[in-house]
């Protein structure tokens, strides 16, 4: 177990604008070992990854990689592969139409006379699934396969270039629990071979029973690296969670909350894509003038639990919602803001925004119907409402005929805000609305959703950081394998319950 | 008015700089060259029907811009051109409707065929590239069928009625001037208003002499034109529908809830579904209206063919779809203005017009027009990386 080290990080670090994503962190592999990374969305995980396998340009991060003891640069992806290291992504790079062979040789198909000599790529193909002991036909398409199966044809692929080092970015969230046990058994049979593996992963059990060593990374800094003997779950969940709430959050307004706007009794929905979570049997209650924030680790079905019920995907609701005393069990956006409920989706670009045209335009495309006048456009009108959010959201407004796309995150996702209040809402959903803006941006957002709250309206507020959560909320749901896994009275939260009710640990 | 147009275009992106720019100076350029050429070129005579061209070209090609905006795209419009023309003329030289009432008639059957193009296109999320594609060819079929393959004259035996002269008839040059003077005033009014309430409303104006000199840059232009049409017939009234349609097409694009729903379903679908945009009611309606526009375009090229043949609008869809381009429209929807798409087409207009008088083999044309078509689309992307 305590081989070489084989590839080692030391003090690095990665900016992306004002944030910073990685500060210092030191860490290192050793042959032969398997090495779980965890901590909380936005801890850094990814970051380090992609740092460690050339996806960073040389330059963009300070500090030195070392493979093997001596200083190592990779230019790009390519060269990290070269000297031996593979990662597999989240979102799998298969070609679903073609087969399992296929798949395994894109790229450098063994070709005869110009054609692909399939009995070679058939034969190599077998002998390859079977080194790594993977039962499976490789003539069978891809897409007739499970979620774990193409993770095993992922992994094949990878050991077909026979890499030092496998880097696995939450390799279990999408497997049921047979798939995640034939997982765990290859990697304990590379680990036999002398291959390294990074394994990144949110659930707690799996990497105790799994790893050799555990980092922990919690803000970008990484807080120590340890033998998994001697560590327990509780201790784990106290490392991640365990910090200061460094953020300062605009205090909780004197108002009182009202009465229920939005109640969800028993509501289901399939999962949107296959893969996705799916949402189960989930009963809560939004009252006026309350924050609700819903926590939970990533796949728990957060995003699924606001998109459906606001219609994103237009799919049939089982179960009862009530929107101010008028139940629905198909909405979709349009219905959903003629009933008073805005969404601000996690996902900007695609559902937010339409960046090339103006912030004016996109300010008014949810309330045409209070701009114009028998289908004309009153400029005078749009300017006055769309001048009055904007100063509300201190938006200065001479980008009012600047395309979306020119603007900053943080003023982006003002507009996506700034749209969502113009059809005057009743009940707020917002997805993650401070992701990716910088930290002042963040600070105004908080204010401004505390100003909603004390105007009476209900929100809904999901997000990925516990301190966000709990400095923002009056109650916080966490939720869990698309069903809610816990329910927090505030104003005070302890973190460590919050994190053992998301990971499913009981403490 | 325009130029604000043009200017908040150009900030935002939706009109490429070669679009606002370069086109008319590659306009002009074309006109000089053909004129040293071929001296006839810049005959009162040929530029009246260089306009008349262009207004069967441009219409097409306006109501393709509405399709294209909304991120889609129509095959059968020459067909559809054919057709329509063919029904019109079929009703009212073969069976003795009235003009005015077989025009609407064929009008309307132009608004329900396309109207049912779209809801297939909505209803069953099939591509408007196969719908429309299969309308290419039903249409066509349907086209022989009416006339019969034959050849339907568009000559009115008892004298000229309204189809017959959409191409033939001129404004008498007094009223001509007459109109010009008339629009001049109400556009002149409404740019000093816009200015003034802008102004008012302290947004950034621009000075008092640049709107004056603008106004009469313009109105020196429009004067020119109707000069010139005075000097052959006066203004053709196939013009005056294309300026008509223009005008509406400009305001429903650029003044309208309408417009703005266009410009978001084709610029980000998914946000505009989730925005709440009728995302199925705005491709039904810009299908629609282009069916309105096929059919008016039926009618003035048949009328000025002169007769419903089978070849009547082959290949207009292309052209339409080419002077969108040319005008800065992307094929992805979202991007592309009337102004722009009105340049392209008289690009388009004038190179063909230019090579039929030289007298160039019609193989060597067919060449040109798609070298250019493919020089504009790369000149676009580079001016758009550079920029």
């Amino acid at each position: 177990m305590n081989g070489r080290v084989l590839l080692a990080a030391e003090r690095v670090s990665k900016h992306f604008g004002c944030v910073v994503a990685l500060q210092g962190v030191s860490f290192d592999i050793r042959e032969g070992e398997i090495h779980a990374i965890c901590g909380e969305n936005g801890a850094g995980k990814s970051t380090l990854i992609k740092l460690l396998s050339g996806q960073f340009k040389p330059g963009s991060y300070t500090g030195q990689l070392r493979f093997r003891g001596e200083p190592i640069v990779f230019r790009d992806v390519r060269a990290a592969e070269a000297a031996g290291i593979a990662v597999i992504h989240q979102e799998l790079a298969l070609v679903e139409s073609l087969s399992v062979a296929e798949n395994l040789f894109l790229g450098r198909l063994p070709q005869r006379a110009g054609r692909i000599d399939w009995p070679r790529m058939l034969a190599s193909a077998r002998e390859l699934l079977e080194r790594v002991d993977v039962d499976l036909d490789p003539e069978i398409r891809v897409a007739d396969l499970g979620m774990g199966q193409k993770q095993l044809v992922e992994i094949t692929r990878a050991l077909s270039r026979h890499p030092r080092l496998l880097i696995l970015d939450e390799p279990t969230a999408a497997l049921g629990e047979e798939e995640v046990e034939t997982l765990t058994e290859q990697l304990g049979r590379l680990r036999r071979q002398g291959v390294a593996a990074v394994y990144i992963s949110h659930k707690l059990g799996e990497i105790l029973t799994l790893a050799d060593r555990v980092t922990v990374l919690r803000d970008g800094s990484s807080v120590r690296t340890q033998e998994v003997t001697e560590l327990t779950p509780d201790a784990l969940i106290e490392q991640m969670v365990g910090r200061q709430l460094r953020e300062v959050y605009p205090p909780r307004g004197e108002h009182r909350v009202g009465e229920v706007t939005l109640c969800l009794e028993g509501l289901s929905a399939r999962a949107e894509r296959p893969g996705a979570p799916q949402l189960r049997n989930i009963s809560l209650s939004l009252r006026r003038g309350e924050i609700l924030g819903i926590g939970g680790l990533m796949g728990a079905g957060r995003t699924e639990l606001v998109s459906h019920l606001y219609g994103l995907w237009g799919q049939r609701l089982s179960g009862t919602v009530t929107l101010n005393g008028r139940s629905y069990g198909r909405p979709s956006p349009r219905r959903s803001l003629a009933r008073g409920m805005m969404l601000v989706t996690e996902d900007r670009q695609r559902w937010g925004l339409v960046a090339g045209r103006t912030v004016d335009e996109n300010l008014s495309l949810s309330s045409h119907e209070a701009i114009a006048n028998w289908g004309w456009v009153v400029r005078s009108v749009e300017q006055a409402r769309n001048s009055a959010v904007m100063s509300k959201l201190n938006l200065r407004s001479n980008r009012r005929l600047l395309a979306a796309r020119q603007l900053s995150g943080g003023n982006q996702q003002k507009v996506v805000v700034g749209r969502g209040l113009l059809s005057a809402p009743d009940v707020i959903l917002l997805d993650e609305p401070t992701r990716g803006i910088d930290v002042s941006a963040k600070r105004e957002l908080y204010e401004e959703v505390r100003r909603l709250a004390a105007e009476g309206k209900a929100i809904l507020w999901v997000s990925s950081e516990l301190p966000e959560l709990m400095g923002m909320s009056d109650r916080i749901a966490m939720m869990r394998a698309g069903a809610v896994a816990g329910l927090f009275e505030g104003p005070q939260f302890d973190a460590r319950c919050l994190m053992a009710a998301a990971t499913g640990q009981t403490t | 008015m325009i130029s604000s147009q043009r200017e908040r275009n150009f900030r935002s992106g939706t009109t490429p700089v070669s679009g606002v720019l370069v086109m008319p100076f590659v306009t002009v350029l074309l006109w000089v060259a053909f004129a040293i050429w071929e001296p006839q070129f810049i005959s009162p005579r040929n530029l009246s029907m260089l306009m008349i061209e262009l207004s069967v070209t441009a219409t097409l090609a306006i109501g393709m811009l509405l399709v294209i905006l909304a991120g889609h795209i129509d095959l059968s419009a020459g067909s559809g051109v054919g057709l329509l023309g063919g029904v019109a003329a079929v009703l009212v030289f073969q069976s003795g409707w009235p003009a005015p009432l077989a025009l609407t008639a064929a009008l309307l059957v132009g608004l329900g065929l396309w109207c049912g193009m779209a809801w297939l296109v909505v209803r069953w999320r099939i591509q408007a590239f196969i719908i429309t594609l299969g309308g290419l060819l039903v249409f066509k079929g349907a086209f022989w069928l009416v006339i019969q393959s034959s050849t339907v004259p568009v000559v009115g035996r008892e004298g000229a009625n309204l189809y017959s002269i959409l191409t033939t008839w001129y404004v008498p040059p007094t009223y001509g001037l007459v109109t010009l003077l008339v629009l001049g005033a109400c556009w002149s009014l409404r740019l000093w208003i816009q200015w003034w309430q802008r102004r008012r409303a302290d947004l950034p104006v621009d000075s008092g002499e640049v709107v004056f000199l603008r106004a009469f840059t313009i109105g020196q232009a429009l004067l020119l034109v109707v000069l010139i049409c005075n000097a052959y017939r006066g203004l053709p009234l196939a013009f005056l529908i294309l300026m008509a349609l223009a005008w509406l097409a400009h305001v429903l694009t650029q003044e309208t809830a309408f417009g703005r729903n266009l410009y978001a379903v084709g610029g980000n679908l998914s946000a505009a579904r989730a925005c709440g945009v009728p995302v199925d009611r705005v491709v039904l309606l810009a299908f629609t209206l282009m069916g309105a526009v096929v059919a008016v375009t039926g009618f003035m090229q048949t009328a000025y063919a002169g007769a419903s043949t089978t070849t009547v609008g082959e290949l207009m869809e292309l052209d339409a779809i080419a002077a969108c381009v040319i005008g800065g429209a992307s094929l992805k929807g979202g991007r592309g203005t009337v102004i722009g798409t009105l340049l392209g087409s008289l690009i388009m207009a004038t190179l063909l017009n230019g090579m039929t008088l030289l007298a160039v083999a019609p193989e060597a044309k067919l060449i040109v027009r798609g070298s250019v078509l493919v020089l504009a689309v790369l000149v676009d992307v580079r001016m758009k990386r550079d920029a």
